[in-house]
C-alpha cells in the first residue's frame, strides 16, 4: 500500500491489521508503514496510535520504529535517496556520491533539502552489489550511480514534484 | 554438583550455573560489565572472556564468554591466558573509543566498574583520535541525571527496569553503536524503582541528580551500616555524609531483604533531614533556648502536674526511644502508645499478634518464591519492595490476586484484580476465608471470582496473603490471619505495617491505650503530653480532634527531627537526631531486630530521643534504667543486633490471639453514598513529604471515582465536586479511574486530614456548578 489513503480508509486498513496476525503486538510494524506513508515520517503522534492499536507502550513502539532505519521518526524530504556505503560500494565510490549529493543538496547528510524535494541517506548494505554503487530512492533500486547520473537523478526528482 | 577445573583450582559448580557465577561465587574474578546476579547473562559486554582447555586432548583451547558458557566437569578454564587477557583488552580498547575523557568531572568517577576494568584490564593508552559518537541526553526527572555518551551498551539498565521492575517507560532505542538508552519523550522515570538505575549502571550515564546537587567523590564519603527509615521492610542501606551533611544513600546488601536494589523513597526520602525548616534548635513557648534549659523547663512542667502526663511513641521512632519512653511514664503511671489514631494502633497491634501466632512473615527473598498471592491494598505506596518481590513472583508465573479499593500499580500484573469499597472489604475477607474452610457454589460474579481466587490459593505450593495494615481494620487483619490459617501450613502471611519501627511499636502498646489517651486529654486527666516522633495534629483521620485536644493540654513537649505540624504546636520543643545522626534499632515488618549506627554527626548538638528522655529522667530524678536494661526488661533475652549484620527476631513473649469478627460486622451496615479510600503514592511517608526532589512527583491532587459512578452522577473528567468531610471540605477536580471502587473516592493523606476522614469513613460529594 503505497498510495495515501483518507483518513477514514487509513483507520479501516489500521483496524483491520491486528486481527490479521495471530500475535497482536506483530500488526506493530505494518502499521508503522502505513501511517508513515500518510504522513511522510512516524512522528510522536503516530508512535502513541500504534501502541493504542497494539497494546504495547509507547516505549516499545518506539523502540521497534528506531530499531528499522526504514521507519522515520522524524520528517524527511518528499524523496528519500539512501546511498549504500558497505563495502562494494564503498570500493567502487560511494564516497565520493556521498559528496556529491551533499553538495547537490546543499544539506548536510540527513538534513531536508531547503526546497523539501529530499533526503539524502547514507545506508547499510542493500544488497545491491551487483549495482554497486547503488541507492534506494523511495522503493525503487538505482544503480550502477556515478556523480554525472546522480545529479541526473536528483535534478529529475525535483523536477517531478 | 561437580567440580570444574578454574586457574588450577578445583571448584565445585551447581548443575546449570555458567563459569563466571561458579568463579565468582567462590572468589574468584572475572571481569565482566553486563552480569549481573539478579538479572542473569547476556553476552552484551563480551569482556568475561576465558580461555577453556576442553578434555578431549584432540581439541584445541577456545576462548569463550564465561557468562554464557555453562559450567562442565573435566575442562579447564583460564582466566589469565594470553589468549583471553588479549580479548578482554581489545573489548575495553573498543568500548572506550566512543566513552568520553571525562571521568575528572562525571560523578561515577571513583566507583565506575568501567574505570576499573579499563585499568585492570585495558590498554594503558588510547590509540583512537577520530570523532566519538554524541548524544543528546534527555530530562528524566528529579531523581536521575542521564549523560549517554558515557554508555558502554551493556544493557542493565532497561533489563532492570523493564525485565525486572517491570517498568516501560524506559527503553533501548535505535541500533548498531547508535543504540540509545531512554525515554520515548523527557519525562520525570516513572518506576518507583527508577533510582537503581544509578547503582546498577557500570559507567556515568544514570548517576544520582539529588546527590549532584551537593556532590563529594566516594572517598570523601562517611559511611555506616545503615537500616532504611521509610517504611517497614527494613531495607539495608549505605548512608554518605560530607561536612555534616547527609549527602546520598545507596543499597546495601542483605541477603534475604532488599539485596541489590531498594525503592526510590528509600534512596531519595533522606532529604528530609536537610530540609530548611527542620529544627535544630530546642524552642521554650517559641523562643530559641539550649537544650539544658528545654531540658529544665520540660522537668518543670512535668513535675508540676504530677501523674498527669502522657506518652506517645511512634512508628518511626527507633525501638530505644519508644521503650525507654514506657519506661519513663510507667515511673509515674501514665499512660503511653505509639498510636496517634486507635484504630491505627488496633490494626497494627492485631497484624502483630497474628504474626506472633503464625510462622511468622517471610523474607522478601521468600516472597519471591511464591506461586500464589492474595494482595489487599496498595503495596507499592505502603512497602514498595514487597511490590517488586511480588514482581519477581509474577515473572516466575505465580498468579496473583489484589483487591484494592483505590489505585495500586500492582493490579496490572493480577490475575485477579477486584476494586472493593472499604465497607466491603471485611465481607470480602470473610467470604475468601470461609470458602478456603468449606467450598460452597458461588452466586454472583464476584463471587465467582473470589471462588477463583480460593481456588488458585488452595491449588498453590506457596500461597502467600499481604495486607496492608494502614487501610485494614483489626478485625479485617484478623479475617486475613484466618485465611491463612485455613489455606494450611504452607500459607505465609504478612503486613505492610505502618512504619520503620511499627512491629516493635506494637509490642510496647496495647490496643485502647491511644482512645484513652485522647479522652484523658480532653477530660483533663492528662495535662502534659510528651510526644516523640509522633505527629497527632496532623493525623489523617483525628487531627482535628487532637488539635482540639490540645487546647487543653497545659504543655506539649515534642521531641522530633522534621517539622511537622505538632512540632510547630509545641510549647517544648526538643529537635533529635534524625536517623542517619544516631544509632538505634528498628524492628522490621517480619519482627527483626535491624540495628543502625550513625553515620556522622551534625555540628549543632542533636542528641537521640532515647538520649533526651535518659536526660529528662535525671532532670525529673526520676531512677530509669539504661537503655540496655530498660530493653532487657521489656524483651526478656534481648540483645542489641549488630549494626551491619542481617539481624535477629525480636524476642517478644507471643500474645494469644484473639480474633472478633464481629466487630466489622456493625460498621457494614450503613456505609453511606459514598466512602473514602486512601490512595497515596510510593514516595508518601512522614518523613519523606520532607524531601523536596521526591516530592516534585507527587501525583496531581483529584478526587479519584470509577468511571461508572461519574457517568451515574453526570460528572466528566476534570469537572469540579465539594466534599464534605466531618472536619471540613474541599473542593477538587473529579479524575475517573477503572481501579476505584464503586462508591468509593480515592484521596491522598493531605486531603484526607483536611476533610478529618479516614480509609472506609462516610463522605459527602456534590457536584460544583
Amino acid at each position: 500500500m503505497n498510495d495515501k489513503l483518507d483518513r477514514q480508509a487509513l483507520q479501516r486498513h489500521l483496524d483491520q491489521l491486528p486481527p490479521m496476525h495471530p500475535e497482536r503486538r506483530a500488526a506493530a510494524v505494518p502499521m508503522m508503514q502505513a501511517l508513515q506513508i500518510e504522513h511522510g515520517c512516524l512522528d510522536d503522534a503516530a508512535v502513541e496510535e500504534v501502541a493504542h492499536l497494539t497494546g504495547l507502550s509507547v516505549t516499545e513502539i518506539d523502540e521497534l520504529a528506531t530499531f528499522y532505519s526504514l521507519i522515520y521518526r522524524r520528517p524527511a524530504g518528499r524523496h528519500v535517496l539512501r546511498i549504500c556505503d558497505s563495502v562494494c560500494c564503498s570500493l567502487r565510490g560511494a564516497d565520493r556520491l556521498l559528496i556529491a549529493a551533499e553538495n547537490y543538496s546543499g544539506v548536510p547528510l540527513g538534513k531536508i533539502s531547503p526546497d523539501g524535494a529530499f533526503s539524502i541517506l547514507p545506508s547499510i548494505c542493500l544488497g545491491l552489489c551487483d549495482q554497486a554503487p547503488a541507492a534506494l530512492v523511495g522503493d525503487e533500486a538505482v544503480g550502477p550511480l556515478d556523480e554525472a547520473s546522480l545529479e541526473a537523478l536528483l535534478q529529475r526528482l525535483r523536477e517531478e514534484d | 554438583m561437580g567440580t570444574i577445573r578454574i586457574e588450577n583450582h578445583e571448584i565445585p559448580f551447581r548443575e546449570g550455573d555458567n563459569i563466571l557465577k561458579t568463579a565468582l561465587a567462590a572468589g574468584m574474578e572475572i571481569p565482566y560489565f553486563c552480569y549481573h546476579t539478579a538479572l542473569g547473562s547476556l553476552g552484551a559486554c563480551r569482556l568475561c572472556a576465558v580461555e577453556i582447555t576442553p578434555k578431549d586432548p584432540g581439541k584445541a583451547p577456545q576462548v569463550v564468554m564465561a557468562c554464557l558458557e555453562p559450567a562442565r566437569g573435566g575442562i579447564e578454564v583460564s582466566i589469565s591466558s594470553a589468549a583471553a587477557q588479549q580479548v578482554r583488552q581489545k573489548v575495553i580498547e573498543f568500548l572506550m573509543t566512543n566513552h568520553p575523557h571525562d571521568c575528572p568531572v562525571c560523578d561515577e568517577g571513583g566507583e565506575c566498574h568501567l574505570q576499573e576494568m579499563t585499568v585492570a584490564c585495558g590498554p594503558p593508552y588510547r590509540r583512537y583520535r577520530g570523532r566519538k559518537r554524541t548524544f543528546t541526553n534527555q530530562y528524566l526527572g528529579p531523581l536521575v541525571h542521564h549523560e549517554m555518551n558515557r554508555c558502554i551498551t551493556c544493557y542493565r539498565c532497561t533489563r532492570f527496569y523493564q525485565d525486572y521492575a517491570l517498568g516501560d517507560d524506559l527503553g533501548a532505542m535505535r541500533l548498531r553503536n547508535e543504540v540509545y538508552f531512554g525515554r520515548f519523550q523527557d519525562g520525570p522515570l516513572a518506576s518507583p524503582f527508577a533510582g537503581n538505575l544509578v547503582e546498577i549502571c557500570p559507567t556515568g550515564v544514570f548517576t544520582d541528580a539529588v546527590f549532584r546537587q551537593h556532590f563529594a567523590r566516594v572517598w570523601d564519603l562517611k559511611t555506616a551500616p545503615s537500616i532504611c527509615p521509610h517504611c517497614s521492610i527494613g531495607c539495608n542501606t549505605l548512608p554518605g555524609a560530607r561536612d555534616g551533611m547527609l549527602r546520598r544513600v545507596r543499597n546495601r546488601f542483605h541477603p534475604d531483604l532488599n539485596r541489590w536494589f531498594i525503592c526510590d523513597r528509600g534512596r531519595y526520602g533522606h532529604q528530609y533531614s536537610e530540609h530548611p525548616a527542620r529544627p535544630l534548635t530546642s524552642r521554650v513557648d517559641g523562643a530559641k533556648v539550649s537544650y539544658r534549659q528545654a531540658l529544665a523547663a520540660a522537668a518543670e512542667q512535668i513535675k508540676a502536674v504530677g501523674d498527669k502526663t502522657g506518652g506517645l511513641g511512634s512508628v518511626r521512632e527507633d525501638l530505644e526511644g519508644n521503650t525507654l519512653l514506657r519506661a519513663l511514664l510507667n515511673g509515674f503511671n501514665g499512660i503511653f502508645t505509639a498510636f496517634s489514631d486507635p484504630r491505627l494502633e488496633a490494626a497494627t497491634i492485631t497484624a502483630v499478634t497474628a504474626l506472633q501466632n503464625t510462622t511468622g512473615a517471610p523474607s522478601l527473598a521468600e516472597m519471591e518464591q511464591a506461586d500464589a498471592a492474595l494482595i489487599v491494598g496498595d503495596l507499592t505506596a505502603h512497602a514498595p519492595m514487597i511490590d517488586l518481590a511480588l514482581r519477581q513472583a509474577y515473572r516466575s508465573g505465580a498468579r496473583l490476586a489484589v483487591l484494592h479499593s483505590g489505585p495500586t500499580p500492582l493490579a496490572r500484573f493480577a490475575a485477579t484484580a477486584l476494586a472493593i469499597p472499604p465497607h466491603e472489604m471485611s465481607v470480602c475477607l470473610s467470604h475468601l476465608s470461609e470458602r478456603a474452610a468449606a467450598p460452597s457454589a458461588a452466586n454472583s460474579n464476584q463471587k465467582e471470582m473470589l471462588a477463583n481466587i480460593v481456588v488458585s490459593l488452595t491449588a498453590s505450593h506457596r500461597p502467600l496473603l499481604i495486607g496492608v495494615t494502614e487501610t485494614l481494620s483489626a478485625s479485617q487483619i484478623a479475617v486475613l490471619a484466618q485465611l491463612a490459617a485455613a489455606l494450611g501450613p504452607g500459607a505465609r502471611l504478612a503486613y505492610a505495617l505502618p512504619g520503620a519501627n511499627a512491629y516493635g511499636a506494637a509490642l510496647l502498646s496495647q490496643t485502647g491505650r491511644a482512645t484513652a489517651m485522647l479522652e484523658a486529654i480532653e477530660t483533663g486527666h492528662i495535662q502534659n503530653l510528651i510526644v516523640a516522633g509522633n505527629d497527632p495534629l496532623g493525623d489523617t483521620r483525628l487531627g482535628a480532634r487532637w488539635r482540639a485536644a490540645r487546647q487543653r493540654l497545659d504543655s506539649l513537649i515534642v521531641l522530633d527531627c522534621v517539622a511537622t505540624a505538632t512540632a510547630e504546636a509545641a510549647d517544648i520543643l526538643i529537635p533529635v537526631a534524625a536517623w542517619a545522626e544516631r544509632s538505634g534499632t528498628f524492628v522490621n515488618y517480619e519482627g527483626r531486630a535491624q540495628g543502625f549506627t550513625h553515620t556522622f554527626r551534625r555540628p549543632e548538638f542533636l542528641p537521640s530521643t532515647a538520649e533526651v528522655i535518659a536526660d529528662l529522667a535525671r532532670h525529673l530524678e526520676l531512677v530509669l534504667p539504661d537503655i540496655a536494661a530498660a530493653l532487657g526488661d521489656t524483651f526478656p533475652g534481648y540483645q542489641a543486633p549488630v549494626p551491619g549484620a542481617p539481624g535477629s527476631p525480636l524476642p517478644a513473649p507471643a500474645i494469644p490471639m484473639h480474633i472478633d469478627t464481629t466487630i466489622h460486622q456493625g460498621c457494614e451496615s450503613h456505609p453511606g453514598r459514598w466512602q473514602a479510600a486512601l490512595s497515596t503514592w510510593y514516595g508518601d511517608d512522614p518523613l519523606a513529604s520532607f524531601a523536596p526532589a521526591l516530592t516534585e512527583l507527587v501525583p496531581a491532587v483529584a478526587a479519584l471515582i470509577s468511571p461508572a459512578a461519574a457517568l451515574n452522577e453526570g460528572i466528566k473528567a476534570g469537572e469540579r465536586v465539594r466534599l464534605q468531610g466531618p472536619a471540613g471540605t474541599v473542593v477538587l477536580p473529579v479524575q475517573p479511574d477503572n481501579d476505584v471502587a464503586a462508591g468509593t473516592i480515592a484521596l491522598t493523606r493531605a486531603v484526607l486530614a483536611q476533610l478529618g476522614a479516614g480509609h472506609g469513613d462516610p463522605l459527602e460529594l456534590e457536584k460544583v456548578s
